[in-house]
């Protein structure tokens, strides 16, 4: 389990106006591993998330991706360099069906043009069969065959959250990261969301950061878990160790301070 | 009864990505291009080729347009009319700096001059969305307008400030000006609207049309993706801007003969917004109805009082057409928001499970 140092962050800062949402906060992610990050609402979680794939440039610190060390990075840049998100609330494209959704995701993989597109024969179609490929594996992967062509605004909220791994999983990311996947999910949908995490960690090779509140989850699924609490790190290490740590106790029973 | 899949299996992804994947409809298709090429032109009078089908076609043309723009990519525009006469302008011009060149490739051609216009007007939506990008766009539509009035060049310096559309020929057959046949007009504009209504279809099945969805519908996540919002709406305003520059020069060339910059007004526009709007957002056959709804309507009534025997002042017929139109669009879309195409979906949809509720 411990590969190479995919990402990591080094002193990173964020602060909005005089908020201060992130303070000074390093940590790793390791190629292969499922890393948790923990901590009560408000500890800047999401915050951390958005600062890695680009929505939100950190004042202070560095966040170095692959071996290279990065100053300011738009969203779709993260992208192309393989970080792929889904969302603590549901960010699908309402409109679409559950097939052009997770089509969508294979939009940096499709480099027919717009001459090509008007036609839609030989090599457009070509490369639209060949991805469609691709999605139903995910589709068939991740049990939505029923949905295929449903739109998913009319979906289900445990499904949502299915199409939507399935779109970020469509991207074939190094690093997946994941904001409370099981969020508002009852017990039976919650063992499969976390099977298919382990199988696209296992399976797919994604490297995992993973957002999520439910405790048990955590524990039983990640490698190593980052614990926020006010901006601030304060506990990082293999489950067990982070579970026994006192100041932990503390940021989730609120005694001591 | 008639409308049935049963038994039509699709074996590969190229049969079930087909835009029309069910039998019946592609027959549907054929009926209808097979009406509008060969039965229309044989046995359809002036009335019915020159004022209700060659105007239908091109503002369908138009209405696809700004679909692309305001359905498919949620980028509000009230420019419409002013692109189309960008077209209608750039075609002139062109046409009477290089006469000897077939007219057609100037309809074309003016439709990339308005998708350059449409692409520098279209700068602004990266930071701007919503009733604010309409008035931006509106800005647009007044500048252009004034420069249509105010330029003289641009009419090459006609004192009426009018342009007008000389004789040209296509293979020996006069297409445009006051020789050309209404059947001729008809068939010409029926060709590039056919070929641009499936040229659009495709797109808008395709990846860039997906982009231009995940653009309107989470401009966050489409982001995460790798989706350049800039490229894609710039996209969206070059294509929306070619469709409705080619309609614009169309609109003159071989159906108006003559235009002046009124023509090109907010009006028209608004006319070209509202066709989408009861036809349906995100639809390309939705154009079509919409303009159906907007421009044949409004005639079918105006000739109901008389085909009925009912002798009605032409006043009161024009005031009662205004009415019953109104009242029809607010019955349509009380019965369906989201226009006619989503209507004609459900229907079809019952029609497939008949006399079976589901």
């Amino acid at each position: 389990m411990s590969g190479e140092i995919l990402l990591s962050v080094d002193d990173v800062s964020l602060s909005f106006g005089g908020v201060r949402a992130i303070a000074d906060v390093s940590f790793d992610i390791r190629k292969g591993e499922v890393r948790a990050i923990i901590g009560p609402n408000g500890a800047g979680k999401t915050s951390m998330l958005n600062v890695v794939n680009g929505f939100y440039h950190p004042q202070k610190g560095e966040i170095t991706y692959r071996g290279r060390t990065r100053a300011r990075m738009k969203p779709h840049e993260a992208a192309e360099q393989g970080i792929a998100r889904t969302f603590q609330n549901v960010a699908l494209f309402k409109g679409m069906t559950t097939l052009d959704n997770i089509m969508t995701g294979r939009s940096l993989r499709m480099k027919r043009n717009i001459f090509w597109q008007a036609l839609r024969h030989g090599p457009a179609l070509d490369e639209e069969i060949k991805h469609r490929r691709v999605c139903e594996e995910i589709i068939d992967f991740l049990q939505i065959e029923h949905i295929r062509k449903t739109p998913v605004g009319a979906l289900p909220y445990g499904l949502q959250k299915r199409v939507e791994l399935g779109r970020a999983l469509a991207m074939e990311p190094e690093l997946l990261l994941l904001d409370e996947p099981m969020a508002g999910m009852n017990l039976e949908e919650k063992e499969d969301m976390s099977r298919f995490i382990v199988e696209a960690n296992r399976l797919r090779g994604a490297t995992i950061a993973l957002i999520e509140h439910d405790m048990g989850v955590v524990m039983d699924l990640s490698d190593r878990v980052v614990v926020l609490e006010y901006g601030r790190k304060i506990a990082d290490g293999v489950p067990d160790m982070v579970k026994s740590d006192q100041k932990v106790i503390d940021a989730y029973l609120g005694a001591g301070r | 009864m008639f409308y049935r899949e049963a038994g039509q299996y699709k074996t590969t992804y190229a049969a079930d990505m087909a835009i029309f994947p069910i039998r019946q409809d592609r027959y549907g298709l054929a009926l209808i291009l097979l009406i509008a090429f060969v039965a229309i032109p044989a046995f359809g009078n002036q009335f019915l080729i020159n004022t209700m089908m060659i105007p239908f076609l091109i503002l369908s043309l138009a209405a696809i347009g700004l679909n692309l723009l305001t359905g498919y990519t949620g980028l509000l525009s009230l420019g419409t009319g002013a692109f189309m006469g960008v077209g209608a302008y750039a075609c002139y011009k062109l046409e009477t700096f290089f006469p000897q060149v077939n007219i057609l490739v100037w309809i074309v051609v003016s439709g990339f001059v308005s998708a350059l216009v449409g692409v520098a007007f279209g700068l602004p939506s990266l930071r701007i969305k919503g009733f604010y990008l309409a008035v931006a766009t509106l800005a647009a539509q007044f500048f252009l307008e004034w420069c249509f009035a105010r330029v003289p060049w641009l009419v090459n310096y006609n004192d009426s400030g009018a342009i007008e559309v000389p004789s040209e020929t296509l293979f020996g057959l006069s297409v445009t000006g006051p020789t050309a046949t209404p059947v001729t007009r008809y068939l010409v504009v029926l060709t590039i609207v056919a070929a641009m209504a499936w040229i659009a279809s495709n797109i808008v099945h395709g990846r860039i049309g997906r982009m231009w969805m995940a653009v309107r519908d989470m401009d966050i996540a489409a982001e995460l993706i790798g989706i350049r919002l800039l490229r894609a709406k710039l996209l969206a305003f070059a294509v929306s801007s070619f469709y409705v520059g080619v309609a614009g020069a169309m609109m003159v060339f071989l159906w108006l003969g003559a235009a002046e910059a009124e023509a090109f007004n907010i009006d028209l526009s608004f006319q070209i917004l509202f066709m989408i709007i009861i036809g349906g957002l995100g639809s390309i056959v939705g154009a079509f109805f919409g303009a159906t709804i907007i421009h044949l309507l409004p005639i079918a009534l105006r000739a109901l009082p008389a085909m009925v025997g009912l002798s009605i002042d032409a006043a009161r017929i024009d005031q009662l057409t205004f009415m019953i139109t109104g009242i029809l669009i607010i019955v349509f879309l009380i019965a369906e928001p989201h226009g006619l195409a989503r209507l004609w979906q459900t229907a079809k949809q019952k029609l497939r499970v008949w006399p079976f509720p589901y």
